[in-house]
């Protein structure tokens, strides 16, 4: 089975996670599940991975952290919350714009080795 | 839970103590919390929910890259290969308590004996000149410090806790805490009772005249009986604070000692020193007031001023010491 390479994919944890709070604000887990749900269960951030990131961006200035009760009625457990800024918002366009030009010029090489196969005709 | 937890706990173990390594184990901890306990929710089995939050938890080095530990991470891998720390499993924690209980017992019933036998003289001095008394005293001196010799030999074998850098995990250092909890009542009460009977060791010789003997007798007795509760549940309590400190303050595993890992405090080395001076101090002030004076039934009052100074004099030397 074909499993995502964490080096290719390190580069994009940071466009998953501002894209899931471009939506709203989410804590640790909930966004770990959403990046599982999104991809269909193909991939599954690490813990580690996770929190890394969010130390760096919190850092970069991307988002910010506040602690909020996930209950509404306030009888929850506390999460640290992340929320993403201006400055995350351009930096998420940023990434976006890199991933399109990125993909597109991998694309022709994957679509290259392809051609040579006999089932790529069949498309 | 406790699974992950304990999991955690040794992958941290090893991490410097600062304040963004304890929130990002808060962080983590909480994130695999949720995740365990919605596959539980989903019907998982525990060892099934527990494997899957483990393997999805990642490894530390990166986490350490983004935190900027990654120095701090090679010191303690670097110091790790140059000394490793000997583990001391739970089994061996529960076998040091042991050998430190007999010794205890050992030490404080030598320093009691000791002590109860000066009142064989003073009995027995108006029978036959004191012979059978100074014989009698003697054999209970020699009682006495063979105990307090032999009590040295019963933890020989745990030499290397001092000697050896030494590690624990976070069920032994629980074990021990949680020992050392339920211990704090009983020694709470041995040390009151102790000290009470060192006050009121002069009443017996208020109630008998100053002919009679056995005042003086009682006197030493009591002492006796005080000392040796102080001693040995002291002694016991100290077996307990041996092993909790064996961890390296700097790292996580070094807050084990303390509830919710909070980091050490930091005690400056001069003011360490002065301190372990001032009970021998006090001690000697006793002494030499009280032999100069023989006012003995006013001059122990310097031991309750002495504790109250004591608090005074650690809190102007450690306050600002902290970090």
């Amino acid at each position: 089975m074909v499993e995502i390479s964490s080096d290719v994919i390190r580069g994009y944890n940071d466009t998953m996670i501002l894209s899931i709070l471009m939506k709203e604000p989410s804590y640790g887990y909930e966004i770990s599940k959403q990046i599982k749900l999104i991809s269909s269960e193909k991939y599954v951030i690490k813990e580690t991975t996770l929190y890394s990131a969010f130390t760096r961006m919190e850092k970069n200035g991307y988002i910010e952290s506040f602690v909020a009760d996930p209950d509404p009625e306030g009888n929850g457990k506390k999460r640290t919350y992340y929320r993403i800024t201006d400055s995350g918002r351009n930096y998420y366009r940023d990434k976006c714009a890199e991933w399109e030009l990125t993909k597109e010029v991998v694309e022709r090489f994957i679509q290259k080795e392809e051609n040579t196969l006999p089932q790529a005709n069949e498309e | 839970m406790e699974t992950i937890k304990s999991y955690l706990e040794a992958m941290f173990a090893n991490m410097p103590n600062t304040p963004e390594v304890r929130k990002a184990k808060a962080e983590l901890l909480q994130m695999m919390e949720d995740k365990y306990n919605e596959l539980i929710e989903e019907g998982l089995s525990e060892n099934t929910a527990v494997g899957t939050v483990i393997s999805e938890f990642g490894n530390l080095d990166e986490l350490a890259e983004d935190l900027g530990l990654s120095k701090e991470v090679e010191e303690v891998h670097g110091k790790e290969a140059d000394l490793p720390r000997r583990h001391i499993n739970l089994e061996e924690a529960k076998a040091y308590l042991g050998a430190n209980a007999r010794k205890a017992l050992c030490r404080s019933l030598g320093i009691m004996l000791t002590i109860l036998s000066v009142a064989f003289p003073i009995l027995s001095d108006p029978y036959d000149n004191g012979r059978i008394g100074a014989i009698l005293m003697f054999l209970v001196v020699a009682l006495g410090v063979g105990l307090i010799i032999y009590s040295g030999f019963l933890t020989s074998d745990w030499n290397f806790i001092k000697e050896e850098l030494c590690q624990i995990d976070m069920n032994t250092a629980s074990y021990l805490k949680e020992q050392r909890r339920s211990f704090e009542s009983v020694r709470a009460l041995c040390v009151t009772i102790g000290i009470i009977l060192c006050i009121v060791c002069w009443i017996p010789n208020l109630i008998f005249t100053s002919a009679d003997r056995l005042g003086a007798a009682l006197m030493f007795l009591i002492v006796g009986i005080g000392v040796f509760l102080i001693v040995y549940a002291n002694k016991i309590s100290h077996g307990f604070d041996v092993l909790l400190q064996v961890n390296d303050a700097a790292t996580m595993s070094g807050g084990y000692r303390n509830e919710g890992g909070s980091p050490v405090k930091y005690v400056n080395k001069t003011a360490e020193t002065i301190m372990t001076l001032y009970w021998p101090t006090v001690t000697c002030i006793y002494l030499i007031l009280s032999f100069l004076t023989f006012r003995w039934e006013l001059t122990w009052i310097i031991w309750p001023v002495a504790g109250v100074a004591h608090r005074a004099v650690a809190i102007n030397c450690c306050d600002d010491i902290e970090e």
